[in-house]
């Protein structure tokens, strides 16, 4: 199981079951890739692997931040995966980090490569246990058609299950349309809800357990 | 695989009795259809192909050439290369589905076959999925909560979507495999 509760203080979020996929859904700047990041960091400070995949940051930014929330952590097992290369695939930082680049977020097989390098790497180090966060879908859906995105999605939760992770994706859904959001939430086990209320972040989670949680404040 | 008696494997090999050698291992279970040369090869392939054993080293066209001039032509087919050594490069990142060293055994070849089959079987399966999944967000984002509640054609819809879901996850193993994974992925871009 996975307590993912320290970063969202919810009963849902205590003991996720091993290959659950989570969407991470609110507005524009909403906070939704911090919270996938406090994840990350949170379990790499348990000894777990930490896979991040950002479509608009750098790798080597995405690895200062997860050493910036978990300062303890040994950076050989985190793993980025960024959009801003020119084909060069994957280098090793010079703390042991892995960084894996491709041309731009619609080079799907370039991401699975990066997401293969990363899972083989950590297996490994004799690292089981770990988390893979991917920011944002909206990025992606600007440069890859709605089908293909519910495909990647699909087959990457179905990855994620079958490394016994736990997955934590991101979308803007002031972006989309309803229907977009319905068919890009299907491969996902459960949903993180952020919303504004008087200048204040709240968030409950709906689908991992039967009933939807009560609005945290985040 | 249940329809494997209607799938067609193309064999391109330039020497003779290997090409052979194959044929008699696939004759059984597949339509086979053999090819000298990688000219000939293309000129063999067509939609109902689903399998090319596709020799790396032949005299004219390369494997590599044939290959490029097969993804070109956005056929559906899986294409396994064989190669004398074994390859020091990533050849998922070249774009092959798999490869087979030399000498090739026949319980490897079928293995081989057979998983490029199913890659097939999964992919169809993942079209059919996405096709209902969007019919349901049609009705979710058009019906009230009440008319999908009183409507039979969304339960079935639902049903329909958790049983095809559950055929995925036993097809490939649910992509457990990094191999499948990433040729899934590429099958993606392929397709659109």
């Amino acid at each position: 199981m996975y307590d993912l509760s320290d970063v969202l203080d919810v009963a849902a979020l205590e003991a996720v079951q091993p290959g659950t996929s989570i969407l991470v859904s609110g507005p524009a700047m909403s906070g939704t890739e911090p919270l996938v990041r406090d994840v990350l960091a949170s379990g790499a400070s348990d000894g777990e692997g930490a896979v991040f995949l950002t479509t608009g940051g750098t790798a080597a930014d995405v690895l200062d931040d997860l050493r910036s929330r978990a300062p303890e952590v040994d950076p050989s097992r985190l793993c980025a995966i960024d959009c801003r290369g020119n084909g060069d695939g994957a280098e090793e930082a010079s703390d042991g980090a892995l960084r894996h680049h491709v041309g731009d977020p619609s080079d799907l097989t370039g991401l699975g490569i990066g997401v293969t390098k990363s899972f083989d790497r950590l297996d490994l180090a004799g690292i089981d246990r770990g988390r893979l966060g991917l920011a944002s879908l909206s990025t992606m859906l600007t440069y890859t058609d709605r089908q293909t995105v519910f495909k990647f999605c699909h087959v990457l939760t179905a990855r994620i299950d079958a490394a016994d992770f736990v997955g934590a994706f991101t979308i803007d859904e002031s972006a989309h349309d309803e229907q977009t959001l319905q068919v890009v939430k299907q491969p996902f086990d459960g949903l993180i809800e952020i919303r504004e209320r008087d200048g204040d972040r709240e968030a409950r989670v709906l689908g991992v357990q039967p009933d939807p949680s009560p609005w945290v404040d985040l | 695989m249940s329809d494997s008696e209607d799938s067609v494997v193309l064999i391109v090999e330039d020497e003779p009795d290997v090409a052979e050698t194959y044929r008699l291992w696939l004759d059984q279970d597949y339509e086979v259809s053999v090819a000298e040369d990688g000219d000939e090869g293309l000129s063999r392939l067509d939609e109902r192909v689903d399998v090319v054993l596709l020799d790396r080293m032949m005299p004219g066209l390369s494997g590599d050439e044939v290959l490029e001039a097969i993804r070109d032509r956005d056929l559906d087919c899986r294409v396994a290369m064989v190669t004398a050594v074994e390859p020091d490069f990533d050849i998922l990142e070249m774009g092959f589905d798999a490869y087979l060293s030399k000498p090739v055994k026949s319980d490897h070849l079928l293995r081989t076959v057979d998983n490029l089959l199913e890659r097939s079987a999964y992919d169809a399966l993942l079209q059919d999925y996405y096709a209902l999944v969007e019919k349901r967000a049609t009705l979710e984002s058009t019906k009230s909560r009440a008319e999908l509640a009183n409507s039979d054609r969304y339960d079935r819809l639902c049903d329909e979507i958790e049983s095809i879901r559950d055929d995925l996850a036993d097809t490939l193993g649910g992509v457990e495999d990094d191999d499948d994974f990433v040729a899934t992925i590429r099958g993606l871009t392929d397709d659109s």
